[in-house]
């Protein structure tokens, strides 16, 4: 980020002046000026989408190419029951815009590709990795990772979730952590275990577009909702890996 | 003879095989020595950790003493009395 600032209008110091005491003035710039993608209008992406929305993200572009089916309601949360059929992005967009209409939303109703993903990454600050699949994940995270571009991840089963932060060049990437994808069977997911995790992604994810860093990388969190446990899970980053080390792009 | 590790049991593992079990392992014991007691406490559960032929799933990560353990032939890591083992399941859902 450079020193420019894009002074607030009154209406904008009215909206975030309970946050504005926290981020200064010139944080709540930024952050107007920021653009993140989030992948995913599920689970993770509802909470993600609805906190950044709210915090101020000046462009968010929201990725899914499925539709509202009444089996998604009971965790992702930016759907009603209203918008069953209607595409996710949309629905979403709609969501946010009525949340937040002084930011610009981009829905795109896509699958990731590797074809693509250049498309949707390349002017982003930040992208948060809210998919439910693994081989769209290692996409997105090589496209992060070549384009240096921070990455929030995250992944929930039952209970259960994790969340790692990712700093192009600087920390390990979803490949270091997770060289091998566990089985894709599609698990059972309470809507709380989506919101924890979602909500964290967000707060990383503003954390990392003001310039203060993450606590979250080099680990796997992990979220044990029975529990009531985080635990973390240390990661090195692999000179090997495929997708940010040697036996990559190099 | 015996001696004891500590081992930890991540998210859906913690449900299968309980959080953290102290356990007397006869001696020299590997980490394969850990899975078999572990299919005692839970034989059903253990089709979760480990694949046909026994050995732990690729996808699961196991960390000893907090180092994360990489590579073939994970299971014949020797162990230390007083080492802490640690499984944990990467989940996939979004």
């Amino acid at each position: 980020m450079t020193g420019e600032r894009w002074p607030l209008t009154p209406r904008e110091r009215e909206r975030y002046e309970r946050q504005i005491p926290l981020l200064g003035e010139e944080g709540q710039e930024r952050l107007l000026h920021s653009s993140v993608c989030i992948a995913g209008a599920g689970g993770l992406g509802s909470p993600v989408a609805f906190y950044l929305a709210a915090a101020g993200i000046g462009r968010i572009r929201i990725i899914d190419s499925d539709r509202v089916s009444r089996s998604n309601l009971n965790r992702q949360i930016i759907h009603a029951e209203a918008d069953i059929g209607r595409s996710k992005v949309d629905s979403a967009a709609r969501r946010l815009e009525a949340l937040n209409p002084d930011i610009e939303v981009d829905p795109r109703p896509l699958h990731l590709t590797e074809e693509n993903v250049v498309n949707v990454v390349r002017g982003m600050n930040l992208v948060v990795d809210a998919l439910d699949n693994y081989p769209a994940r290692y996409i997105l995270n090589r496209a992060a990772c070549m384009h240096t571009v921070p990455l929030v991840h995250a992944a929930v089963n039952g209970y259960c979730g994790q969340v790692m932060a990712i700093i192009p060049r600087k920390t390990a990437c979803l490949q270091c952590a997770i060289p091998h994808p566990p089985e894709e069977t599609p698990p059972p997911v309470l809507g709380t275990t989506a919101g924890i995790l979602g909500c964290i992604q967000a707060n990383e994810a503003i954390r990392i577009l003001l310039g203060e860093g993450t606590v979250m990388g080099d680990a796997l969190h992990v979220w044990d909702g029975r529990a009531g446990t985080w635990d973390m899970i240390p990661v090195k980053r692999d000179p090997a890996c495929r997708a940010c080390g040697a036996g990559g792009k190099g | 003879m015996k001696e004891s590790v500590r081992v930890r049991a991540f998210a859906r593992f913690r449900e299968l095989f309980g959080g953290t079990i102290e356990m007397d392992l006869p001696w020299p014991a590997t980490v394969r020595s850990v899975i078999r007691e572990l299919e005692k406490i839970n034989p059903a559960g253990l089709a979760e950790l480990v694949d046909n032929e026994g050995n732990l799933k690729k996808s699961v990560i196991l960390m000893i003493n907090r180092e994360r353990i990489m590579g073939p032939a994970r299971e014949d890591c020797p162990l230390r009395p007083g080492d802490e083992i640690a499984f944990y399941p990467p989940v996939a859902g979004g």
